[in-house]
């Protein structure tokens, strides 16, 4: 049996406001379907009347005004973060050329002096004609008296220590 | 007779085109006719305050931008309304919008929407049963899929056009019907529940 009620999808299309004649004239009859139509209708005006109610709320927290140069400020925010991004290594970069090189040279300075001193030294070692450790032997004095007895003595300052066998 | 037609149509369109862009040019004027429209539309399909400012600043800022590409096939609204849209889908595609779309329960904000509407002449009882239908709603549209909850938003919030609408989501008004018919299923099952 068909029944004349209003479908689901008609009550919908009347509160979409695509009414057909038929539609309005069984809504003045049929208290049911006026209820139905008037319940969807209600769900979505409360939804209206608190979204509205909620939006203006949150908006009227937020009296900030559109400001065309604020198209300016993506470029300005990226090349703070640029900046932000650059700046440590710009400073490491610093930091290494700064305090690297001027904590090495003076160590290599006193390396190269020390070299330096070292090898005059080794220079003046082999070139001597006696070796330092027999340097003193060089300061003795071979004598040999009348007896035929050799010493030798050992001039230092001026103590003069004859050593006679 | 086509060129003819471009010309006569361009030449009736250029003078509304010309005051459009004027319109779109002040921004003052704009922000203070839209910004209101725009930002609850932001707000109801984000359910975030600060995400809807900050779709509503780039939908003026976009708009302003890109003025001089207005062709003026459609009302300043209606455009306004299509750049939000295509701003609020890729917020809603971002993976930190679904992070704090699952972290935050919009339940609490609800509760204190329904205590507003509050009316002086409402007895408890009908108040009671005013919020649950309300929580019921809200929920529904809430869980709609994104071009129902557009399309229902400003069919039923922006009061706008069927053909309004589907200019301003890209669709086929039968599409914006149908989307509409489904949304409205989900909100009268949703308050039959909360019956």
């Amino acid at each position: 049996m068909k029944t004349n009620h209003l479908s689901p999808w008609e009550q919908e299309e009347y509160v979409l406001e695509q009414r057909t004649p038929e539609m309005l004239r069984h809504l003045t009859e049929c208290a049911g379907c006026r209820a139905a139509v008037a319940r969807l209708e209600h769900g979505v005006a409360i939804f209206r009347s608190a979204a509205v109610e909620w939006s203006s709320e949150c908006l009227a927290a937020r009296p900030q005004q559109f400001n065309p140069s604020a198209g300016r400020r993506l470029p300005v925010l990226a090349l703070r973060w640029a900046v932000a991004a650059v700046l440590p290594v710009l400073l490491l970069v610093f930091a290494l050329v700064s305090f690297h090189p001027s904590s090495t040279r003076p160590v290599r300075a006193v390396s190269e002096i020390s070299d330096d001193a070292l090898l005059e030294q080794v220079d003046q070692q082999i070139s001597a004609a006696v070796p330092s450790s027999m340097e003193s032997l060089t300061h003795l004095v071979t004598t040999e008296d009348r007896n035929g007895q050799v010493g030798t003595t050992s001039v230092r300052g001026s103590k003069h220590i004859v050593q006679t066998n | 007779m086509e060129a003819v037609e471009q010309l006569i149509y361009a030449g009736e369109l250029t003078p509304l085109r010309d005051r459009m862009i004027a319109e779109l040019a002040d921004v003052n004027t704009l922000c203070a006719t839209y910004r209101s429209r725009i930002y609850r539309y932001a707000l109801l399909s984000l359910r975030d305050p600060d995400l809807a400012e900050t779709v509503t600043q780039d939908c003026f800022l976009r708009a302003y931008k890109a003025r001089d590409d207005f062709r003026g096939d459609c009302s300043v609204a209606t455009w306004l309304t299509r750049i939000a849209t295509n701003l609020i889908r890729d917020s809603t595609r971002s993976r930190k919008f679904q992070f704090w779309k699952a972290a935050n329960s919009t339940a609490a904000e609800v509760g204190a929407v329904a205590d507003r509407l509050r009316s002086p002449g409402l007895s408890p009882e009908t108040f009671l049963m005013i919020r649950e239908e309300l929580r019921g709603v809200w929920d529904a549209v809430e869980n709609l899929p994104g071009k129902q909850r557009s399309v229902f938003l400003l069919r039923f919030v922006e009061e706008m056009e069927l053909p309004e609408i589907a200019t301003a989501m890209g669709l086929h008004v039968g599409t914006v019907k149908s989307h509409l018919h489904r949304a409205l299923a989900a909100v009268r099952k949703a308050m039959e529940r909360a019956r």
